[in-house]
């Protein structure tokens, strides 16, 4: 019950802050609008006409996970390196629930609150391109979630990092390359890429999205590797958190910015 | 009287980040903090106390020696311990600027796992007593710095612990504001029942408002006793004495030798002689010195000491007593 208290805390205190800078939250709502856009025309003066459809299509998708990633993997760095300068690192340190759980909770915020967004973008996205795509949600879910969850654990050591170094803005900016770089990578290019976090999953995403392949059709291979993407980056991430708090406690930064 | 937090042979050392040297922050410090009690830990600037703290408050890994908080220890069971502890450690600094109040409260109690429904009524009494009620929905960066300050003191009150710390909890406030936050903390010490422990430069407030006081010096505890104890045993040993006019050479020469704590303030009609005795009985002594030349001493006074003086001596090593029992 502790746990849904704090994640209702959390969520509640991420809804609250974009309601309450709302003119910040239209910003950059049309900031990754404008970025699509941007891609569209792109693929309209220079794309193969024969391939056009199918190229807006991927991108839409593509370009959707990449706002997720930035939301899941990227804000919650800026979070703590915020909290750090702002002096409140230091409260949610001494949390009994534990600090891990806060972040996941705080992980778990975003995606809740931000898939409205992210919703919005899509239609958005769907509606000026004209391109529709197929929203199988009972396919999407599962694969949506473990995919979730390898962000999580990306997310975690972006977490760890900003305890540790404090100072990651300018490893936060080139992350946001490559989580792109992650994200719109064919799989077909490079089929080894499957392991890494979210490529696979935005991969089956797209299978579904774009050629309306259903839950049955996914094959036993293909949800293994995001099943084990998921325990294995969730894992990874959560260890490398837990060590940096280990460490920062050792070396007294938990407090320090 | 039962202790609630014991800490013992506390030590912690960090290696300087350019030259690697070896600092020892906090040598072997041992202390215990009784129910109820509100307690002053105080040190010169660099001497230790903040990685104390931080140690207590879980923040900082000692490297040996040991924490209890109500039975618990604070490493092998941090999370429990953490409990029972509560910390306003960066004053306004520790809230959500972009939160109202009542956010702000919600928020914190949420990540101790508490509900909104849960703390509601708490809530509503806190606001009341802490005198933030008509601020309830006022954004944080709104308010004044002694409401951010009380404020925050309530948001570690929320969490039920059963010893709260703070850091420099009257720093930067006005003196009507400072004097608020002093009977808010008896107020919360003794009707609340929760031990109080306070870390501050502001002497006027641990003189005022703590009961006992740690003095750490260069990473040890220099000093463990009551503050009443303290100002009692400084307090008969300083004596202003008027005199009926000037001193001879020869007497301020032995009274130098004899009194090197003390200082001469020649007047051709009204001399002042301040001086702090190490025994009582050396009054004796004194009176005989005045005596030579038959200087007539028109007044004793009982010096008044306050505990920034007291802190200084004892922080300069000018003046040693004997550590008292912590209960």
């Amino acid at each position: 019950m502790r746990w849904l208290h704090l994640l209702k805390a959390n969520t509640r205190k991420e809804y609250i802050e974009l309601k309450r800078y709302l003119p910040n939250t239209i910003a950059m709502l049309l900031t990754f609008y404008i970025i699509f856009l941007a891609m569209f025309a792109g693929i309209q003066v220079i794309g193969d006409p024969s391939t056009q459809d199918m190229n807006v299509q991927f991108v839409i998708v593509n370009y959707i996970f990449w706002y997720l990633a930035m939301v899941v993997v990227q804000d919650i760095g800026w979070q703590i390196t915020n909290e750090a300068t702002q002096g409140t690192l230091e409260q949610l340190s001494m949390s009994p629930m534990g600090v891990w759980k806060i972040i996941l909770t705080r992980l778990l915020a975003l995606v809740l609150v931000h898939f409205l967004i992210v919703v919005v973008l899509l239609y958005l996205s769907m509606l000026t391109t004209g391109q529709w795509l197929n929203i199988d949600v009972l396919t999407l879910l599962p694969i949506l979630v473990l995919t979730l969850i390898s962000m999580f654990g990306l997310g975690f050591i972006i977490a760890g990092m900003s305890i540790i170094f404090k100072q990651v803005q300018a490893f936060l900016q080139i992350l946001q390359f490559i989580l792109a770089g992650l994200v719109f990578v064919p799989l077909s290019v490079a089929p080894f890429l499957a392991f890494l976090p979210i490529v696979k999953g935005v991969d089956l995403v797209r299978s579904v999205m774009i050629d309306g392949i259903i839950l049955t059709g996914i094959g036993f291979g293909d949800y293994m590797i995001i099943l084990f993407n998921a325990i294995f980056y969730f894992v990874i991430g959560l260890v490398f958190f837990l060590n940096c708090e280990r460490m920062a406690m050792k070396k007294g930064l938990l407090a320090h910015y | 009287m039962e202790s609630i937090i014991e800490v013992h042979n506390l030590k912690k050392s960090y290696k300087k980040r350019k030259t690697k040297e070896e600092i020892h922050a906090v040598k072997g410090i041992s202390f215990s903090v009784n129910r109820g009690e509100i307690l002053g830990l105080l040190e010169p600037n660099g001497a230790g106390k903040s990685t104390t703290i931080k140690m207590i408050c879980g923040l900082v890994k000692p490297d040996s020696g040991r924490i209890i908080i109500k039975g618990l220890d604070n490493h092998e069971k941090r999370l429990k311990a953490l409990r029972h502890i509560s910390a306003v450690l960066e004053g306004n600094r520790n809230l959500y600027w972009r939160l109202t109040v009542r956010e702000n409260m919600e928020y914190f109690a949420g990540n101790r796992g508490f509900s909104r429904k849960e703390v509601s009524e708490q809530i509503d009494g806190l606001l009341a007593e802490f005198h933030l009620k008509d601020k309830e929905y006022e954004l944080v960066n709104r308010l004044s710095r002694g409401m951010q300050q009380k404020l925050a003191i309530a948001v570690a009150m929320l969490a039920d612990s059963d010893v709260i710390l703070l850091d420099e909890p009257t720093l930067g406030l006005d003196v009507e504001t400072s004097y608020e936050v002093r009977e808010l903390l008896q107020h919360v010490a003794h009707d609340h029942h929760r031990t109080i422990i306070i870390s501050s430069h502001d002497m006027d407030v641990i003189q005022d408002i703590c009961e006992r006081t740690v003095i750490i010096n260069n990473g040890s505890v220099v000093t463990d006793d009551r503050v009443e104890n303290l100002l009692k045993l400084f307090e008969v040993r300083a004596y202003s004495l008027t005199l009926g006019g000037l001193l001879t050479d020869q007497q301020q020469q032995i009274l130098q030798q004899k009194f090197p704590l003390s200082q001469y303030i020649p007047d051709t009609y009204q001399s002042t002689f301040e001086v702090e005795l190490e025994k009582s009985e050396e009054i004796y002594e004194l009176f005989d010195i005045f005596k030579i030349e038959s200087t007539p001493v028109e007044a004793i006074d009982r010096k008044t000491v306050d505990f920034e003086q007291i802190f200084m001596k004892i922080v300069k090593g000018e003046a040693k007593h004997e550590m008292a029992p912590s209960s």
